[in-house]
């Protein structure tokens, strides 16, 4: 069996658990299916989707990053607090420091990973924790109100009757999967996650590929905190508490392995898709959210443990 | 004669498709050094194995004191006083010499029910006065010196009571100094009756220290002689055997100037003073014991091993090599040692491995172009006759010559004007490796200058136009082509 075919089989029995649910919920609430359930389900989706997308290539190079929640807090409560000065800065330009917070998150993250050797899960949980922590004494433990038209019409307007978060989460996906699975940068990306010493001698740019990676998930991050900020109108240290986890249980139940080297954007889809349809469906057939935590939970578990089943089987034969 | 304490009698042990151990029996006297000799693979360490009870013998029995033991587990090993003490030292880096030496019985205070910490070092103490060491038994293990760390694991072993002692390789890592302080203490344990069983590569060492030599071969015992009645060079031919044989092609060395210039090369404490040239379409071989730095001198070349001194010329211009992107860059390929884990990505398809050192070259811009990439596999699936269903086959799924091609074969597609390579077919079947030799040709008749590293000793005398005999991270010795036979190679690689 080639490579390539595994990946479709996963991927493809993804999609089908798929429809499994959206049936499944189709019959247990009958506005599952309407319009306006939808819109709003992609949209939601849209916010944590984006961060999946950009941690995929991250955990097929053997990395990880668990800082995005705190990434995501920090930057609604710096863009709000630059807007909420008397004499603000051009919106423009307060979105682009946005983005510049998550990028310097991730170039931190990126720096201690390689040049330090530091192990990718203590980095990010230290920055993770720097991150939130900042939120919180910038926005001095307040939350911002942010009533502004650009951020507005990122998270609520719509280009063609598609909200734009939707349209970002789409770009996204669509850049990145042409990048991770046609261009050499990819390819670099799962040759260090299958075998970083065969990566690294066959003249690989080991560190600065990391190096990019990490940033691009800050920046991503990033753009996930101005979607929310938009959406919530208010910018907040707590904004991302937890979303690390639900990026990380898409990524993983979309078949992407923790020990590297495997993963496909596609499977990332359907795993946030999944997650998303799974939350929508439960709450709007009455499940409450502290239970919708649980559920998550053992979703992840069983990514987890599905993955080292299979791959238990394959040392096997 | 003194009475025999160690007898293991047409001993047996088989894994698929070897005999790895072959109807082999010796003994050993109580106060005695028996040496343990033969080349990598000639079933020495599992023959340790099979004693220590890490492995369990098909056939054959084993006596202390002429009496039949069992040996099933470790623990029955040990209980029947034997210890081994392996290369790669399993002390507990994290606790104290005290705490290793009485590791699982350390002594209780009858009352408190706690650990008698005192009396276990005051113990400690007197078995390390036995070996001449003063180690103070509260130190931890992780801080002391690869020698001292012997000290304890052989004080672990007295504690025990052990009177067959075996040791792995012990001076493989030492300096000469404590080589013989290491000396020092075999000779007193000698005295209090302890047998030991002494593997090594190095000669000179086990002529000076055994009583007896016992040479293995593929899996067999060649014979056992008396060490003052033996000869350095006849223990060598028992070693390796096997004659050179045809299947070597006659490589004509086609000198067109320096390709290659090394001067002064330095690894601190690893390789000293390191100078040779290798000409266009020349191949120089390197040889050396495990340990001598032959490895670190081709690393050094291809940018893994960081150099503290020295300088590398190509076609007379100094270059900086301080990554493997930068050696490529110079025109410098590299196989590496161990294939499956340097080598290649095992998970990845044949086309992906053959195209993976030359991904900037994949087309134009930012994208693979698939036709390139294939048309790059198909070439080199074609002229190094891999055999492969498809290129789109992961390489774990190949067999070892034919990764060791693909590893060829990703080096040859960035057109190296300089290769070094790492023992190119170790693992690799007959026909396999005559392609591979077949291929080393052609680039020598291109004009490749080669680094031939290899342990295998008929094929680096065949293969090299010149061999540098490595030892102690030094050049020792050269010899042209034709100068050297293999007696000599060992003996002069087995100086120190």
């Amino acid at each position: 069996m080639t490579f390539s075919s595994i990946k479709i089989n996963t991927t493809m029995s993804l999609f089908i658990f798929l429809a499994f649910l959206i049936v499944l919920f189709s019959f247990t609430s009958e506005h599952f299916l309407s319009p306006y359930n939808i819109t709003s389900l992609l949209t939601n989706l849209s916010f944590s989707g984006i961060a999946a997308i950009v941690l995929t290539p991250i955990i097929i190079s053997r990395g990880l990053d668990i800082s995005i929640g705190g990434v995501i807090g920090l930057t609604t409560v710096v863009v709000s607090a630059l807007y909420s000065q008397t004499d603000p800065l051009p919106t423009w330009l307060i979105l682009i420091i946005g983005l510049g917070t998550g990028a310097i998150v991730g170039m931190i993250n990126g720096w201690c990973i390689t040049a330090l050797d530091m192990d990718p899960i203590i980095t990010t949980l230290g920055a993770m924790a720097i991150a939130r922590g900042l939120a919180y004494v910038i926005s001095d433990s307040q939350s911002i109100l942010m009533f502004e038209d650009t951020t507005d019409f990122i998270s609520n307007g719509t280009i063609l009757y598609i909200p734009i978060p939707i349209i970002i989460f789409l770009i996204t996906a669509i850049f990145f999967s042409i990048l991770l699975h046609k261009s050499k940068f990819g390819r670099a990306i799962y040759a260090i996650g299958a075998n970083e010493t065969s990566a690294n001698l066959s003249g690989i740019a080991v560190k600065k590929t990391k190096m990019i990676l990490y940033v691009m998930c800050g920046i991503a991050a990033s753009v996930s905190g101005i979607i929310l900020l938009g959406q919530t109108s208010v910018g907040m240290p707590q904004h991302g508490i937890g979303t690390e986890l639900e990026v990380i249980t898409a990524v993983l139940l979309g078949g992407t392995a923790l020990s590297g080297g495997k993963g496909t954007i596609y499977g990332t889809i359907a795993g946030v898709l999944i997650l998303g349809v799974l939350f929508n469906g439960l709450t709007i057939s009455g499940v409450r959210y502290v239970h919708l935590q649980i559920f998550q939970g053992i979703l992840l578990l069983v990514a987890v443990a599905t993955y080292e089943i299979k791959t238990r089987n394959e040392v096997a034969r | 004669m003194k009475p025999t304490l160690l007898k293991m009698s047409h001993i047996s042990k088989s894994y698929p498709g070897v005999k790895a151990v072959n109807d082999v029996s010796i003994d050993l006297h109580a106060g005695e050094v028996l040496g343990l000799m033969g080349e990598n693979g000639a079933g020495k360490s599992t023959l340790i194995k099979l004693l220590a009870g890490a492995e369990i013998m098909d056939l054959g029995e084993v006596f202390i004191d002429e009496k039949k033991v069992d040996i099933n587990s470790p623990k029955s090993s040990q209980e029947n006083g034997v210890s081994v003490i392996y290369q790669e030292l399993i002390t507990m880096d994290t606790l104290s010499v005290a705490e290793n030496i009485f590791v699982g019985q350390l002594p209780v205070n009858k009352n408190t029910k706690l650990i008698d910490w005192k009396t276990a070092e005051q113990k400690s103490s007197e078995v390390l006065s036995l070996l001449n060491s003063d180690i103070n038994p509260k130190s931890i293990v992780g801080t002391l010196s690869i020698y001292e760390k012997q000290i304890v694991e052989v004080a672990k072993a007295i504690h025990k009571n052990a009177r067959v002692l075996v040791m792995d390789e012990p001076t493989a890592a030492l300096s000469e100094k404590d080589s013989k302080s290491l000396f020092k203490v075999i000779d007193s344990l000698k005295k209090q009756g302890v047998g030991i069983i002494y593997i090594s590569h190095r000669i000179e060492e086990v002529f000076n220290i055994t009583d007896r030599i016992s040479v293995m071969r593929d899996g067999l015992l060649i014979g056992t002689k008396k060490t003052k009645s033996a000869d350095k060079k006849e223990i060598i031919s028992m070693m390796i055997g096997r004659e050179l044989n045809q299947f070597f092609p006659e490589i004509k060395s086609e000198k067109k100037g320096v390709m290659l210039k090394v001067s002064n090369l330095n690894i601190d404490g690893i390789i000293e003073n390191i100078n040779f040239e290798v000409n266009k379409g020349e191949i120089v071989g390197l040889f050396g014991l495990v340990g001598s730095g032959c490895l670190n001198i081709a690393r050094s070349l291809v940018g893994v091993d960081e150099i503290d001194q020295g300088e590398i010329y190509i076609n007379g211009k100094q270059i900086a090599i301080n990554t493997p992107k930068s050696a490529m860059q110079n025109k410098i390929g590299f196989i590496p040692i161990d294939r499956k884990h340097e080598g290649l990505t095992l998970d990845f398809s044949v086309k992906q491995n053959l195209s993976l050192q030359s991904l900037e070259r994949l087309g134009s811009g930012f994208m693979i172009q698939e036709s390139v990439e294939n048309s790059i596999a198909e070439k080199w699936v074609k002229k190094l006759e891999i055999k492969t269903p498809t290129i789109e086959v992961q390489v774990k799924n190949l067999s070892g010559g034919n990764q060791q091609k693909i590893v060829l074969g990703k080096t040859l597609e960035t057109n190296p004007e300089i290769l070094v390579v790492v023992e190119p077919t170790r693992g690799v079947d007959v026909g396999a490796k005559m392609d591979i030799y077949k291929m080393l040709e052609n680039l020598c008749k291109e004009g490749v200058a080669i680094v031939l590293v290899s342990t295998d000793v008929p094929e680096v005398l065949s293969i090299s136009h010149r061999v540098l005999v490595v030892s102690t991270g030094k050049i020792r010795k050269e010899f042209k082509k034709g100068e050297a036979n293999q007696q000599d190679l060992l003996y002069e690689a087995s100086l120190s």
